[in-house]
């Protein structure tokens, strides 16, 4: 689907936790996947000046959900719209993935979640059984969690610090029988990325990549990763990539 | 419509090179405007530079592409015939690493398009890595060259780095040039207050550039020749201060990331601003 200016509505607006809140916002007419992001103008202003990337986390009904972690000045400012306020978008951007039935395990790390979220949704929705592991650092940090236990019948919550034992997304992960699983996705920092990258899987790993973009629509070139020894776009060849063909050592 | 070159123009309004690729992925609005800038073509493929390529600065971007392109070759056989369907001028944007590197470029090229803009903020890899355009005597050497080789149109677009645009650009008309496009982008850099780390080192555009832009476009207008004005175009508005400061035409560049169709947006209003006055005047 070709990328759409797209003027939406805020028909709701959440707290999820103490730096994250989701926005609902009424649009219609698109057909979504996991993985389609939107481009986000946050300012009326030049500051800042290029929008943001925020994953598509949910479309029911002509609804679009977004799920936002305040992470500097366009994040904050959109923290700052409210219910009824109108959003300058572009969109939808990037490639969809359509999950495979097969069974599945998804990670996420932090605001990796949001991305996940909608891809949770999808597997439900396909029958395809799947388990979440989804690690953050603070205790009070997971957001959607009932939502999450109604989707998922195996959800594995992890908590960095804060709780009594420390323990990572990545650590469960490496006392897991893995054997269970024929396609692992991912989203999460680029530590963690790395991370898995090591943990050589025998199961193909998708991961959601989130870095900073120009565009987001594929003219600018700005936003390289190396794939297979070729740089390619993030934005219009991903964000999902096949991790094990990802060069992060450029 | 405008002439320039002794050539038609839908309208005044272009894409500047870099920003919109090969004008493929939004041909709706490559359609409209009355040219495009392709994406600087070098005689080699390039496969640009790592990351981070691109940094967010106060009401504009630093970018560090590193030229990415696949090659002159590879341009002529796969890319351009797709973009010779566009309705639209097609402009080359010729970028070269020594005299040779602009020629052959251009050989290669021959009179399959509307133009060559002569990309003359490239290091020239002969001379210690000067820029070909901070030296009037190197620029229009570059001019000349091409010239012998070429009957399209040449504009030679200058960078505004430690150099004084008039005196490159009247050596370069001298040398054979038929127009002028400024400003390439301004050299800048960007660092982590924190850490202080280096985050990149490459050109700034955007509006924080468009006051400097402007005063150069007036400031080349003297020579005589059509201009073609970048730097930090927004809006109309953005537009007809380029115009009153001498542009013949405007080019849009880090805009377009913000929004693709905004030339589209821009036609759009310039046509009921320029039918308003029409009117006035009956
Ligand atoms: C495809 C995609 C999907 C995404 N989906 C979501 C989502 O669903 N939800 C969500 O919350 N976020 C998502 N993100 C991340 C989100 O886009 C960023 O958090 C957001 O752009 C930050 O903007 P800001 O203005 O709030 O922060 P900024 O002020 O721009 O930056 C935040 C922090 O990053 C640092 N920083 C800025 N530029 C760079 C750089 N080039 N390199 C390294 N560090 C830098 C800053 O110094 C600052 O500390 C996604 C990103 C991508 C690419
Ligand atoms: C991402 C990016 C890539 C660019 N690539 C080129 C290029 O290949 N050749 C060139 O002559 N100018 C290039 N430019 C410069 C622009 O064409 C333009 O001169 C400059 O950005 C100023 O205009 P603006 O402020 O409207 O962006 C590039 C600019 C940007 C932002
Ligand atoms: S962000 Fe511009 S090409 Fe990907």
């Amino acid at each position: 689907m070709k990328p759409k200016l797209i003027r939406a509505y805020i028909t709701a607006k959440k707290q999820l936790n103490p730096d994250t809140f989701s926005l609902e916002l009424k649009t219609s007419g698109l057909r979504l996947q996991p993985g389609h992001f939107f481009e986000i103008r946050t300012s009326d202003t030049y500051d800042p000046y290029l929008n943001r990337p925020i994953s598509v986390a949910g479309y029911q009904r002509s609804r679009l959900l977004l799920i936002i972690r305040k992470a500097g000045r366009g994040t904050t400012l959109l923290h700052e719209k409210n219910t009824g306020d109108r959003i300058l978008m572009l969109g939808p951007m990037g490639k969809g993935i359509i999950p495979k039935k097969k069974r599945t395990l998804v990670i996420a790390g932090g605001i990796g979640i949001a991305p996940l979220y909608f891809l949770a949704h999808n597997l439900t929705v396909g029958k395809i059984p799947f388990s979440l592991i989804y690690g953050v650092r603070n205790h009070g940090d997971h957001i959607l969690i009932s939502e999450l236990k109604r989707i998922c019948s195996d959800l594995i919550l992890v908590c960095e610090r804060g709780a009594k034992k420390k323990v990572t997304a990545l650590d469960v992960l490496k006392n897991m029988d893995l054997a269970k699983y024929d396609i692992i996705y991912a989203c999460g920092p680029k530590a963690m990325f790395v991370e898995l990258q090591r943990m050589k899987f025998d199961q193909p790993i998708y991961v959601f990549c989130e870095d900073f973009l120009g565009c987001g629509c594929g003219i600018c070139i700005g936003c390289a990763i190396k794939i297979k020894g070729t740089y390619k776009r993030i934005c219009i060849d991903g964000p999902v990539f096949n991790l094990k063909e990802i060069d992060f050592n450029v | 419509m405008i002439k320039l070159f002794g050539i038609p123009f839908k309208n005044p309004i272009f894409i500047a090179s870099g920003v919109f690729g090969f004008g493929l992925d939004f041909k709706e609005v490559s359609n409209k405007v009355g040219a495009l800038f392709t994406k600087g073509i070098t005689l080699k493929p390039r496969p640009g530079n790592p990351p981070p390529r691109i940094v967010e600065t106060a009401a504009g971007l630093i970018n560090w592409v590193g030229l990415e392109n696949p090659g002159v070759d590879i341009f002529c056989r796969d890319i351009l015939p797709k973009v010779k369907k566009l309705k639209c001028r097609v402009f080359v944007n010729v970028a070269g690493f020594s005299i040779n590197d602009f020629e052959k470029i251009v050989e290669k090229l021959a009179d399959r398009i509307d133009g060559l803009e002569i990309n003359v903020s490239c290091p020239n890899v002969k001379e210690g890595g000067v820029l070909f355009g901070q030296d009037p005597k190197i620029a229009a050497q570059v001019t000349g060259a091409v010239r012998k080789r070429t009957r399209l149109p040449v504009i030679v677009k200058l960078t505004p780095n430690f150099c004084d645009p008039l005196l490159i650009g009247k050596a370069c008309i001298d040398a054979g040039a038929d127009g002028l496009s400024l400003i390439n982008t301004v050299f800048g850099q960007a660092y982590n207050a924190h850490t202080g780390e280096r985050i990149i080192s490459g050109g700034l555009s955007g509006p924080a550039i468009k006051p400097f832009a402007l005063f150069c476009v007036n400031r080349v207008s003297v020579l005589g020749v059509p201009v073609i004005g970048i730097g930090g175009i927004e809006t109309v508005a953005d537009v007809r201060e380029f115009l009153s400061a001498g542009a013949s035409a405007v080019a849009i560049g880090s805009a377009l990331l913000r929004d693709p169709y905004l030339p589209i947006r821009i036609i759009r209003e310039l046509k009921v601003v320029s039918n308003i006055s029409k009117n006035e005047k009956l």
